[in-house]
């Protein structure tokens, strides 16, 4: 039986809550619940048939997601696979732009070209992937690779999966990172399963963070339903790479409570593994310890919820009243001018 | 712009024209395995490293997957790599970041994905079944690629340049084989030369030869010799196969009446079949001979230089071909 490997939080030590910037924390809060809000009712859209074909969700991702992307610049090269819409919220991409990818709608940032979770926007420096699967990995180092090219600060951050980790691309793309110095931030979201496969007939080692060691870089293990251990492990990595001293591996630990796509009914995952992570929702439990530390109370928790509810009904409505791509147009753009 | 007198290389060629884009454009940079302080397997690239410095000519660990993603995400963001592949047979290892990442990315988003991937293929160096392929039909069927054959140092020092200019990832098919073995007659003008043009390279009125890369001179050879039979054989260097110039080679079919299309690569799907069939397309009521095609037959290439010898079209066999079809 699969079971959740024991987490080394070796993460940074994190500044107490209470003394943190509370508009950063309440951003956080209201980005996380926004990812929550617009998956849940993609759900909805993939059962009633609004959308095309799979919906791949990140439920119990958010903490990664917006730990990650809150911790970077908005100039900072994104590489996102599946499971992180956070990311793109944050960096301001309209969920009815989402839900229209997953319909082919001509709104969509590929204008229906590509469908599903192929919403990347290089205008919001965020790499939209192909299917397979690390491929955002060396295209991330090709990003790093401009900026240090250019002598600029930025960085490039890439998600990948504990199945891709498996891939030829992980390794060539984290040790040529590693080889060149790159400003390069690799997260590996460790969920448990790729597809069906569990941990154990994926990797034969302990865990995700120690192959860092592999490579000559840090890497380490974060609770990755705890949004601020994710985000301080982020900035920490972050600040590395801002100065010239490389790239970093940072294993997000966390489970994936749906299936691989909304089709699968992941009858393959125990039971009670779970019913002890539906325990661990980073949404609630970081909502608890903003209301523990009296960053916000009640009243604004239940406000946020619902502003995030309300804005997805709304881009659900946006979404399905817009117009699907011209036909005529199939055979433009297969080359650039 | 044109270098010193004398004669040029077809490799010095493709040496020159990269030096003066990556002179004349700070965006452009060399990337590969050994392509700094060894100069490149072949050394295209030596002296680069001297002249430019690591950060510009990049030698990269052993991982052609990885530095074509490198290149891609570099691209993204303005850059504009050259990608050196040792051997185009290792290209295979870089496909899928060729065809899913760089390809389709401009349908997929319109961004542009300016990168050139330089690869030396082909045969006839003794060099056995994977250091002697010819690669360029696995990509052909690929939309948002671009693939350029030269088969003169001239036109490679020119379709490079172009090349590295295009938006468009760019498979740049050099043929090692003619590496030290041709060269320019005059100085080389260092000028861009547009791609998806294929050229006359001589004027003929009983058949049209078509080919590219090592290949044309080779066929050069055969249309001289059958000239001193009285066959006159034209012959077209298709140069760039995607785009592929579709008018040159109608305007020559048309004109001569018969077709003989003739290439390294081994027969079966090989880019002759679709060169055969836009011949078939679009000159069918002037032909006077079905469309003939001359490739490698269809096993690996062997090493020893007999077995080599027997897969891959000779002279003595295009010439028989080209003789029948021109005169029956």
């Amino acid at each position: 039986m699969a079971t959740t490997r024991a987490r080394r939080k070796s993460g940074p030590k994190g500044e107490p809550v209470e003394s943190r910037d509370r508009q950063l924390l309440l951003r956080i809060f209201e980005t996380m619940a926004l990812m929550r809000a617009t998956e849940d009712r993609m759900v909805s859209m993939y059962r009633s048939g609004d959308l095309l074909g799979s919906l791949y969700t990140g439920h119990w991702h958010e903490a990664i997601a917006v730990g990650t992307a809150s911790a970077l610049r908005q100039d900072d090269f994104l590489a996102p696979l599946h499971r992180d819409l956070g990311a793109h919220l944050w960096r301001g991409m309209d969920p009815a732009q989402i839900m229209a990818s997953f319909m082919g709608k001509a709104t969509s940032p590929t204008g229906g070209r590509d469908g599903t979770l192929h919403y990347g926007r290089l205008d919001l420096n965020i790499y939209n992937p192909p299917s397979h699967i690390p491929d955002n990995y060396p295209v991330a180092t090709g990003a790093a690779f401009a900026f240090q090219y250019r002598s600029e600060d930025r960085v490039a951050l890439a998600y990948c999966g504990d199945g891709s980790t498996s891939e030829g691309d992980f390794h060539e793309a984290v040790n040529i990172a590693a080889v060149i110095k790159l400003p390069c931030i690799f997260i590996v979201e460790n969920n448990q399963y790729a597809y069906s496969t569990p941990l154990r007939l994926q990797s034969a080692t302990a865990d995700f963070s120690v192959k860092a060691q592999a490579y000559g870089i840090p890497g380490v293990t974060v609770d990755g339903t705890d949004v601020l251990a994710v985000h301080d492990a982020t900035a920490e990595a972050v600040a590395r790479a801002r100065s010239g001293e490389g790239p970093s591996l940072i294993e997000c630990v966390t489970m994936r409570m749906h299936g691989h796509a909304e089709h699968d009914p992941a009858d393959y995952v125990p039971r009670a593994m779970l019913e002890e992570w539906q325990k661990r929702d980073p949404v609630a439990l970081y909502q608890s310890s903003l209301l523990e530390h009296h960053v916000i109370d009640e009243e604004t928790a239940s406000k946020v919820r619902e502003a995030a509810r309300k804005k997805a009904i709304e881009a659900r409505k946006t979404a399905l009243a817009d117009p699907l791509p011209d036909p005529a147009t199939v055979e433009q753009g297969v080359y650039a001018d | 712009m044109q270098t010193d007198n004398g004669q040029v290389t077809y490799l010095d060629a493709i040496s020159q024209a990269l030096m003066s884009e990556m002179e004349a454009d700070p965006d452009v940079f060399i990337i590969g395995e050994d392509v700094g302080q060894f100069g490149g397997a072949f050394k295209v690239t030596k002296g680069f490293l001297d002249k430019f410095g690591p950060r510009r000519v990049v030698d990269t660990p052993m991982a052609e997957s990885g530095f074509t993603g490198l290149a891609a995400g570099a691209a993204l963001l303005g850059l504009r790599p050259v990608v050196e592949y040792q051997f185009a047979d290792f290209i295979s290892a870089a496909f899928d970041q060729i065809i899913n990442v760089m390809a389709r990315h401009h349908y997929r988003t319109g961004d542009p994905m300016p990168v050139t991937l330089r690869a030396p293929f082909g045969a006839r160096l003794r060099a056995g079944p994977t250091h002697s392929q010819s690669v360029e039909s696995y990509f052909a069927h690929v939309p948002g690629l671009k693939i350029v054959t030269p088969g003169t140092p001239e036109d490679a020092a020119g379709l490079l340049i172009s090349s590295i200019r295009d938006n468009n990832p760019v498979l740049f098919l050099e043929s090692k084989y003619l590496y030290r073995r041709l060269r320019t007659s005059a100085p080389l003008p260092l000028e861009p030369m547009p791609l998806g043009q294929a050229k006359v390279v001589r004027e003929g009125s009983q058949v049209s030869v078509i080919t590219y890369g090592a290949y044309v001179s080779e066929c050069l050879d055969v249309a001289a010799e059958l000239d001193k039979e009285g066959i006159s054989a034209e012959v077209v260097d298709v140069r760039t196969l995607v785009p592929l110039d579709v008018e040159t080679i109608v305007a020559s079919v048309r004109k001569t009446s018969r077709a003989v299309v003739v290439h390294e690569a081994a027969l079966r799907l090989g880019y002759g079949a679709e060169i055969a069939a836009v011949i078939q397309e679009e000159c069918f009521w002037w032909l006077d001979q079905p469309v003939a095609r001359i490739g490698a037959k269809n096993t690996p290439t062997p090493t020893s230089p007999p077995l080599e010898d027997a897969v891959l079209p000779q002279a003595a066999q295009i010439a028989e071909i080209v003789r029948r079809v021109a005169t029956e």
